[in-house]
């Protein structure tokens, strides 16, 4: 009786399983009730309650069948490109392409990573952790994942929870700081109705892009050839069916792989570390400082260029799209009812995710 | 102990990459929609 027991889940379990359940128990409630990122945490929630419960050996090295989702999914580093191919099939660099200056902005927004990088390593984190938490700040949830599983895996549940969880907070955490940094004036800026761009242009925009970013930093290539080949599908018109498979289908399954892979590496005896209070610290100020950082950047072109930007568009260069484009609008929109700033936003919106792909390349370069 | 060595490098390599990247593909963007342009008006 006793052997049989034994055998059992209930007797193993630990006031860490238990703590862990709550956590598991709190994203499912979030992303159902509150409906925050509820792609993500639902399947991220669940991970995280089953391999919390003792003896089913899911993560176990070699054997687990979540361990084969983390290893062949994120450490043969596929989830991630793949996410990143379905996200270029769904990305419009029109806006971008009518307005090229918008990109610095999207590199400006990466300020708050090298923040962060620092913070973090004055807080006693390592070179590779340190990057690991800085990436956060490019609010860019593929692009953590795939830089932490190459630099810090043993933080890939913080990583991963602190950028997805600060994206679908972007409504809270960029307003004030936007309003803080803006005038009534600024905020009031109208900007002139961006140009149509040929679907040439289009076409040529990512083959030309993964040959520039491609060659000046290589270690970006899975992500960016990816995001860029996504791109092409939806642009060229010709393979309907690949781009609508990228965006719809193998979107879906690459999400529901990579939201239990990460909830997989969430164990009680992973997770509950004071370390993991720090990384959701710093991704929070490498947040706040990417915000903070396009602004100033926006403000500081406007006083070269003859047509004056919004800068409020700045703050949508941390990526975390479409978000925080239309949280430049509804800011905009606030200080004058008739200014619409959301296409103007997408450009360095979708400029950031590149500008976060350069820099994680960078990261894997020289700390890899 | 932290290699600030590496940790400047990586932040100077790292921020002037993301510009110099970035400002590169702008010009890429107008050199490209420039001869397209006038590819097209040739047409």
């Amino acid at each position: 009786m006793l052997d049989l027991i034994l055998t059992t889940g209930v007797i193993h379990l630990t006031i860490g399983n238990l703590v862990m359940w709550l956590i598991a128990f709190l994203f499912i409630y979030l992303a159902i009730v509150k409906n925050y990122e509820p792609l993500l945490l639902v399947p991220i929630g669940f991970g995280i309650l089953v391999v919390n419960l003792p003896l089913t050996f899911l993560m176990e090295e070699g054997q687990g069948l979540l361990w084969r989702f983390y290893h062949f999914g994120l450490e043969w580093e596929i989830i991630p490109p793949l996410i990143f191919l379905g996200l270029g099939a769904l990305t419009d660099f029109g806006p971008m392409i009518a307005n090229p200056k918008t990109l610095i902005l999207g590199a400006g927004a990466q300020f708050g990573v090298y923040v962060s990088f620092f913070g973090a390593l004055f807080l006693g984190f390592n070179i590779p952790e340190a990057c690991s938490i800085g990436i956060i700040g490019g609010a860019d949830g593929p692009t953590t994942i795939y830089t932490t599983v190459h630099l810090a895996p043993h933080l890939l549940g913080a990583t991963a929870v602190a950028a997805y969880s600060y994206m679908s907070l972007v409504p809270i955490i960029q307003p004030p700081i936007m309003r803080l940094l803006t005038t009534e004036s600024e905020r009031k800026i109208k900007m002139r109705q961006l140009r149509p761009v040929s679907k040439r242009e289009k076409i040529l925009f990512p083959l030309v892009t993964v040959l520039v970013i491609c060659l000046i930093v290589p270690a970006s290539a899975p992500l960016m050839a990816m995001f860029m080949l996504g791109n092409l599908f939806k642009e060229c018109g010709v393979v309907k069916r690949l781009s609508d498979a990228a965006a719809n289908e193998l979107m879906n399954i690459v999400t529901i792989l990579l939201g239990i892979s990460v909830g997989a590496t969430m164990s009680a005896e992973n997770f509950l570390k004071p370390q993991v209070i720090l990384v959701f610290i710093m991704g929070l100020v490498a947040f706040a400082f990417s915000t903070a950082a396009g602004i100033m950047l926006a403000k500081f072109m406007n006083l070269f260029i003859k047509e004056k930007i919004n800068p409020l568009i700045g703050s949508a260069g941390v990526s975390a799209v479409p978000m925080a484009a239309r949280v430049s609008q509804i800011v905009g929109a606030k200080a004058d009812p008739k200014n619409f700033l959301l296409m103007h936003a997408m450009g360095p919106n979708v400029a950031g995710v590149i500008g976060t792909v350069v820099a994680a390349g960078v990261f894997l370069a020289l700390a890899g | 102990m932290v290699d600030w060595n590496l940790a400047l490098k990586i932040f100077a390599f790292g921020l002037s990459t993301v510009f110099c990247s970035l400002g590169i593909l702008i010009a890429a963007i107008y050199a490209f929609g420039k001869a397209l342009k006038s590819f097209e008006k040739g047409q």
